[in-house]
């Protein structure tokens, strides 16, 4: 395959975003071709998304940044380019379904391109309706964007790329914000395509077990934003395996020796119930959301609940937290009714934990929002700050601890938003989606807090797409469909009900898919 | 219909009389633009009349306080005539009466030729219609558009702010100044929100050949057909009229002076 000449050259290339920052690439050297699939790995930060504008030639021209070394496409140097026709040949899908349209409907958003391209109006409609054929979207083409699931977002994204007919696709982490089975579809779609049009193929996942099938290369990045590896996906999964997770690299499970699950501790049952929730209705904008609701939650339970984009399960979320007010139906936590607490006393024994940590920061440093939470309760000073000194050093904040909280990394936001929740120790810990586009040594370090939390007797529910998960560290599980609770018992009953779980647009989790495969070999 | 009117036109056919009427200062003038807007509003636009109203009585409050404050405080010059009524100490006169009157007709004109437009015109045709007719640059207009795709996901970030920050007992805000200051702690998380949204949208709309560049195609073709051109000169002539019943009357008046045959 490599015998024709790259479509991408890279000569000892680096890129910095200012002259006397470490740069985020460094000397990197590597040639991309035409018809190949290629994986990028590499954790936050390594300068994955970085490299992908480059190769775009919108840096670094678009934010000033600085380059040495080459960077040849076909040949010749990208700089060299006219403004415009590399954006056309080299297409880029993002990853977040809400901010790469300009236009409200789909139709138009497609036709945004052709214009770009100047292509005469009388065969737009023709074209648009084609690309919309192959994505698999052609009842939508009236439809309003916004209004559409994130699977399908991220179709119309590809749809709007295909449409320049590139000669090489970028796909930045097209899937992150996707639930597992759009997800698959999404990746089947692309595929497909892929292998008609044979364009050349550049991956960056953090979450690639379903990608490396396809792939017929690897490239990986370190922490410097240099290269670690570049070999086959076979060659560098097996040979370099220690060396890509020191590297915070998340690898396909198949890889991995099997971890022994933590076996769901059901056995040290408690009686008494923390929320109970009964004939639970919600509206929002006269639509019907949660539709009916009644289950209830033990003490000590670490709890998830789960179901497609859209069921409701962040409403529900809101709910128990008094966040929203239900149009019917009670809500008890600790045996009192949610409308007969004080605020002031509810979250001192509720904490929420909200899928973007930014919004919970409310002070200048993050000592001061450790402490925020106490000084509130009417903390001493000395107790206060013994006690955000061992928040601090229990999340791996210490030396962080007189920055601005908008400053740190998506790891340490994430655990500095579960440090504010804990100035008294809450019965109840809620989270929304928690590890969300977050690499693999963050999840397992955050996953380690929480559980640590959970025997401690905080009982845990959370929200999440992420069915390995719940198999390991779950003895309650809650499945949402349309606004109803279509599930309510443990993971491992649930695994067992194949029809439900292709209803409810649910995956089970990768232990029981090899053991599956297994057995059928 | 006028929904299917081209925007450009229909801004200037709504500007031009809201302009020309802030000559007339009696009361025979905009009451007539005001019935011919009505007209429009509720037989030849398919609006939702209870939306509508739910938008036009408050504003309506607004533009009747504002005459209320004229009639008490009016200008010598228009202060004339006999005194009608008293009211704690000021002595309320015809002419302060009449000039009032007029006000409020002005500003109910004004706010139902505005919601005459709101109401009928779809953001997106109106941009595009700006570009094509007004020259308004690309760059301006899909930046304007795309912008304004992110209003309903400002309001629901706004919201999530205001939750997250309930939790950790930052709620209720009470007083004047903790209210300024809460709404500090809303701005910087959102601003940061919004720029690095629109970094995302505007690399986005670039790496779909997206330059700037006034050569392009259109899908959406925006034309000024006729009947534009005759929404616009009904406006104008209903407006002469108005003007024209006004000076056989007599009551016609213009920034203060009397006009009469």
């Amino acid at each position: 395959m490599k015998n024709h000449q790259p479509i991408f050259e890279l000569d000892s290339f680096s890129f910095s975003f200012d002259k006397h920052d470490e740069p985020s690439l460094n000397n990197v050297s590597f040639s991309l071709y035409a018809e190949e699939v290629t994986l990028l790995l590499g954790a936050s930060g390594s300068g994955k998304s970085t490299l992908t504008l480059c190769l775009n030639g919108l840096y670094p021209e678009a934010i000033d940044g600085f380059t040495s070394g080459d960077l040849l496409y076909k040949g010749r140097s990208i700089s060299s380019y006219p403004k415009g026709v590399i954006n056309q040949e080299i297409g880029i899908v993002f990853q977040d379904p809400e901010s790469q349209f300009c236009m409200v409907r789909v139709e138009d958003e497609l036709a945004f391109v052709l214009e770009n391209l100047s292509i005469p109006r009388s065969q737009m409609k023709q074209r648009i309706e084609h690309v919309l054929d192959i994505v698999g979207l052609s009842q939508y083409k009236k439809h309003n964007i916004h209004q559409l699931s994130g699977g399908q977002k991220q179709k119309v994204a590809l749809a709007s790329i295909l449409l320049m007919d590139p000669q090489y696709l970028i796909l930045d982490e097209p899937t992150a914000n996707l639930d597992p089975i759009s997800s698959i579809e999404f990746i089947e779609t692309i595929m497909r395509i892929q292998k008609e049009r044979r364009f050349g193929l550049l991956v960056i996942e953090h979450e690639i077990d379903d990608w490396e099938t396809y792939a017929h290369r690897l490239i990986a990045l370190n922490k410097k934003g240099e290269i670690l590896l570049d070999s086959t996906p076979k060659e560098g999964f097996i040979n370099h395996l220690q060396e890509l997770r020191s590297n915070r690299i998340r690898v396909p499970k198949r890889y991995v020796n099997r971890e022994i699950a933590r076996p769901p501790s059901s056995e040290k049952e408690n009686k008494e119930v923390i929320v109970n929730l009964k004939n639970i209705q919600f509206n929002y904008k006269n639509k019907q959301i949660l539709n009916e609701l009644s289950f209830l939650i033990k003490k000590g339970r670490f709890c998830a609940i789960v179901g497609e984009n859209g069921a409701g399960k962040s409403t529900l979320l809101q709910l128990i937290a008094k966040l929203n007010k239900p149009v019917s139906g009670s809500i008890d936590f600790l045996n009192i009714p949610l409308s007969d607490w004080h605020e002031n006393e509810l979250y001192k024994k509720i904490g929420y934990v909200f899928q973007n940590p930014e919004h919970q920061f409310i002070n200048q440093t993050v000592y001061d929002e450790v402490c925020f939470g106490m000084k509130l309760s009417g903390y001493s000073r000395v107790e206060t700050e013994r006690m955000a000194h061992q928040l601090l050093t229990d999340f791996d904040l210490l030396s962080d601890k007189w920055k601005n909280p908008f400053s740190l990394s998506g790891g340490q936001k994430r655990r500095l938003s579960v440090a504010t929740m804990l100035h008294s120790t809450p019965d109840l810990l809620l989270f929304d989606e928690p590890t969300f586009g977050q690499d693999a040594y963050t999840i397992s370090q955050f996953m380690r807090i929480v559980m640590q939390l959970n025997e401690k007797g905080t009982t845990i529910v959370f929200v999440t797409h992420d069915m390995d998960l719940v198999d390991s560290y779950c003895n309650h599980v809650l499945v949402m469909q349309e606004g109803n609770i279509v599930y309510n018992g443990t993971p491992k009953e649930l695994w067992r009900r194949t029809e439900l779980l292709e209803r409810a647009r649910l995956r089970i989790p990768y232990r029981l898919r090899s053991m599956n495969e297994e057995m059928t070999v | 219909m006028i929904h299917s009117l081209n925007p450009t036109m229909k801004a200037i056919t709504i500007i031009m009389p809201a302009i020309l009427l802030s000559f007339s200062f009696d009361i025979i003038t905009p009451a007539i633009m005001f019935i011919y807007i009505l007209i429009l509003t509720f037989f030849f636009s398919k609006l939702n009349i209870k939306k509508w109203l739910f938008y036009f009585i408050p504003m309506s409050f607004f533009a009747l306080g504002l005459a209320w404050m004229t009639m008490l405080y009016t200008d010598g010059r228009y202060a004339t005539g006999p005194i009608i009524f008293s009211f704690l100490s000021f002595d309320i006169r015809m002419g302060s009466i009449i000039v009032s009157i007029s006000l409020a007709l002005r500003s109910l004109c004004f706010i139902g030729l505005s919601l005459l437009f709101a109401f009928t015109t779809d953001p997106t045709k109106f941009m595009l219609s700006l570009m094509q007719q007004a020259r308004l640059s690309p760059k301006l207009t899909y930046g304007i558009l795309a912008g304004y795709r992110f209003v309903p996901t400002f309001r629901h970030e706004l919201d999530m702010l205001k939750k997250a920050h309930r939790i950790r007992g930052f709620g209720h805000a009470k007083g004047w100044r903790n209210l300024v200051e809460q709404m500090k702690q809303y701005f910087i998380p959102l601003l940061a929100g919004a720029i690095r949204k629109a970094e995302r949208v505007a690399i986005a709309m670039e790496s779909k050949g997206f330059t700037g560049s006034k050569e392009r195609t259109y899908y959406t073709v925006m034309k000024i057909k006729f009947t534009d051109y005759l929404f616009l000169s009904i406006m104008l002539i209903i407006l002469i009229i108005a003007y024209y019943v006004s000076y056989r009357l007599g009551t016609l008046n213009i920034f203060g002076h009397r006009i009469t045959p």
